[in-house]
């Protein structure tokens, strides 16, 4: 039993895993605590469905279009909404997301209806037996494709020159514009990538269930991710992710489902006081 | 001085026309019916979330609803008046329900209120509706606070979590020839799931059986350690009490464990999108019970009515929803409460009517639906569906009179 539930924990945590770097990269770039991240996972799994039973484009064409939608809709937000914030404080910008997902939630159940839609993808449903563990198939292929996308987005961020870029501006707005970067370029890209990650988080949830509104509140479970992990951290989002959806299946398994939400808060809570930074973030040091 | 004395006339002309003019707009101005019945219309009033978490089945329902009065006034109404519904969105907080009931009663009075979704607002609201303000009829859901003891003020519209309990497991436990049935309740965490799995230990229990429930989250995304509880369990069949997502993951996630264990959802699991998200291989173990014969399922005239009608008014996509058919069903009720009352109805008229008893035949779109003075309950014979992908209907499986030995 603790195989197959380690197994199952570390599937769902690597897609709270894919959420939870989307938001990682956002807060890097633009220091945006993005509580709408719940909300675009619910996009991907909208777009999902327009593409595939809405529009009946075939699985490969429907990706691109996923991809493409999501991507537009993060930099929609930032050039239309956060852009003109800048400089602003975080609470106004905070409050911007807050606001923007509660306007996104009724815009999808207006034009979808409230009712959860089924999303119909040639994603294997089977399962296969490695002695006495089962692996669900669409487990695997979502913990796949998770880690997949966050290789992908890792070596574009060390590898390549508008990663190389994205990461200078992360980390000294001031000094990459002085260099001539386009900075407002470079946190579009970050939020069309944040958005993208949800988006295709928001895939595989929606296969594994229902798409709805519902998702939002397993997309969200990316912020303590991102937390206990550390918010500038890549690496620490990715395991902020997995711990996060094993300590979900064990307490489930073990004591009850709603203990979960007492031993990942309290992780989180603990985190807070003992180690603000997260489990691989930096320590910030300031002169005064 | 004479100008003061003129000055003083001339204010108290001018506060004397206006309060004549206020007085005489007053009067023909629109003014709401006391009881809600005016010359040509009765406002009825509807009370359901149409924006909150349960909207998906409630906003169904009352379309449902809707549609089957704008087929009554399609041919004149009720004896000439047609029916004039006013939904108010609860959102699904007893607060706002609340305020919602204040305004049907006085603001817009309604002759009656139907729906009534939130369990909540029920609670917080049966001292004032037991009281003599306003009749429910039709409720969507039905507390004890509501419900017991029995009130002329209350009458149900929707079969209760106990008879389908009772019903389902009497089905599975006749159909699989078990002597001492072995039953697991998957619930979500709340009061409704807690009590819904008391109700199954309590009718598992006087077969001679065992019942063991495990809970879920509303938005888990696995259920892998609810499905470990049911492996290591071994039921007979399974019960679920939830959202649609509960029965999809269970579903799914033990046809993954390669279960063929029959499964049965409470009436509100009823929804072919879960069918569709199950697929052929994990649907064909998944059952409803339901007291309303979700549209197209059969051909009986009240089936073939209702879906003429949701195609004539854009309802297609919803018509095999069992929440658009409960709706289409609670106004039925209302239509035949109306027509008992008579001519000139008045609220107190439709309760004295109500409560002398009333029957409601729905043409096969559920059991007769019987109101006695000592029961109110309403809908409460129910039948087993499961769904057909071949020509993606849902297949009932007998009729209504076969289950009425397991609600004794």
């Amino acid at each position: 039993m603790l195989a197959q539930v380690l197994f199952s924990g570390l599937a769902l945590g690597s897609i709270y895993g894919l959420v939870a770097l989307g938001f990682t990269v956002v807060f890097k770039a633009t220091e945006v605590f993005n509580f709408a991240q719940g909300m675009l996972v619910v996009c991907g799994a909208f777009f999902a469905v327009t593409a595939i039973s809405l529009l009946g484009l075939p699985f490969g064409l429907s990706l691109v279009f996923i991809v493409v939608a999501a991507a537009t809709l993060g930099i929609l937000i930032h050039r239309v909404l956060i852009q003109p914030l800048s400089g602003q404080s975080m609470l106004s910008v905070i409050m911007l997301t807050i606001a923007l997902s509660i306007v996104m939630r009724a815009v999808i159940e207006i034009t979808f209806g409230p009712q959860g839609r089924t999303l119909a993808t040639p994603l294997p449903t089977g399962v296969f037996l490695l002695g006495e563990l089962r692996i669900s198939q669409l487990h695997l292929v979502a913990a796949l494709v998770s880690w997949f996308c966050m290789g992908l987005f890792g070596a574009f961020f060390k590898f390549t020159p508008i990663g190389l870029l994205m990461r200078a501006t992360a980390d000294n707005h001031e000094a990459a514009l002085v260099c001539g970067v386009n900075v407002n370029l470079m946190n579009r890209l970050a939020w069309a990538i944040g958005a993208v990650l949800a988006a295709v988080g928001g895939l595989f949830l929606g296969q594994l269930q229902l798409a709805s509104n519902d998702l939002e509140s397993i997309g969200l479970l990316a912020l303590p991710a991102v937390v206990i992990g550390g918010m500038q951290s890549i690496p620490g989002a990715i395991i902020g992710g997995l711990l996060v959806g094993l300590i979900e299946q064990l307490s489930a398994s073990y004591i009850s489902p709603k203990a979960s939400d007492i031993f990942i808060y309290i992780l989180l809570i603990l985190i807070l006081l003992i180690r603000p930074w997260g489990l691989f973030g930096q320590k910030e040091l300031g002169r005064v | 001085m004479y100008k003061t004395r003129n000055l003083t006339k001339s204010c108290l002309n001018t506060a004397l026309a206006s309060a004549l003019a206020l007085l005489t707009s007053h009067v023909f101005s629109f003014e709401a019916p006391l009881d809600g019945v005016d010359s040509d219309r009765i406002d009825w009033g509807v009370m359901m979330d149409l924006s909150g978490p349960t909207s998906a089945s409630q906003g169904i329902w009352v379309n449902g609803f809707q549609d089957h009065m704008r087929k009554v006034n399609e041919t004149g109404g009720v004896y000439g008046r047609k029916i004039n519904v006013l939904t108010e969105d609860s959102r699904f907080n007893a607060a706002t329900d609340k305020v919602n009931f204040e305004k049907l009663l006085t603001q817009t009075p309604v002759l009656g209120i139907s729906g009534l979704g939130t369990s909540g607002a029920q609670v917080a609201l049966a001292p004032a509706i037991k009281s003599g303000k306003v009749p429910i009829v039709a409720t969507y859901t039905t507390t004890k606070a509501l419900s017991e003891p029995v009130s002329p003020m209350v009458y149900g519209g929707f079969c209760g979590y106990k008879q389908m309990a009772k019903t389902g497991i009497g089905y599975f436990a006749d159909k699989l020839k078990l002597k001492a049935p072995k039953v697991m309740t998957v619930h979500i965490e709340s009061a409704g799931g807690v009590e819904y799995a008391e109700m199954v230990n309590e009718t598992v229990t006087k077969l001679g059986g065992t019942a063991r429930s495990v809970s879920m989250k509303v938005t888990a995304a696995d259920v892998t350690p609810q499905v470990l509880e049911i492996l290591a369990f071994k039921p007979d069949f399974v019960t679920v009490y939830g959202v649609s997502n509960t029965s999809i993951l269970t579903a799914k996630v033990m046809h993954q464990y390669g279960l063929k264990t029959p499964i049965f959802g409470i009436s509100y699991l009823g929804a072919p999108q879960i069918f569709t998200a199950l697929g052929p291989d994990a649907g064909a173990n998944y059952f409803f019970v339901s007291c309303f014969t979700p549209g197209g399922s059969d051909a009986s005239p009240g089936n073939k009515t209702l879906v003429e009608f949701a195609d004539k008014y854009n309802h297609s996509a919803i018509k095999e929803d069992i929440n658009y058919v409960a709706g289409w069903v609670a106004a039925q009720i209302v239509t035949e409460a109306l027509l008992k009352t008579g001519k000139e109805p008045t609220r107190a008229k439709l309760v004295e009517a109500m409560n002398k008893g009333f029957s409601v035949d729905t043409k096969g779109l559920s059991a007769p639906i019987v109101f006695t003075k000592d029961d109110h309950t309403g809908p409460s014979i129910l039948k087993t569906f499961n769904y057909d992908y071949a020509s993606k209907k849902f297949k009932p499986f007998g009729d209504y009179a076969d289950y009425m030995k397991y609600l004794k």
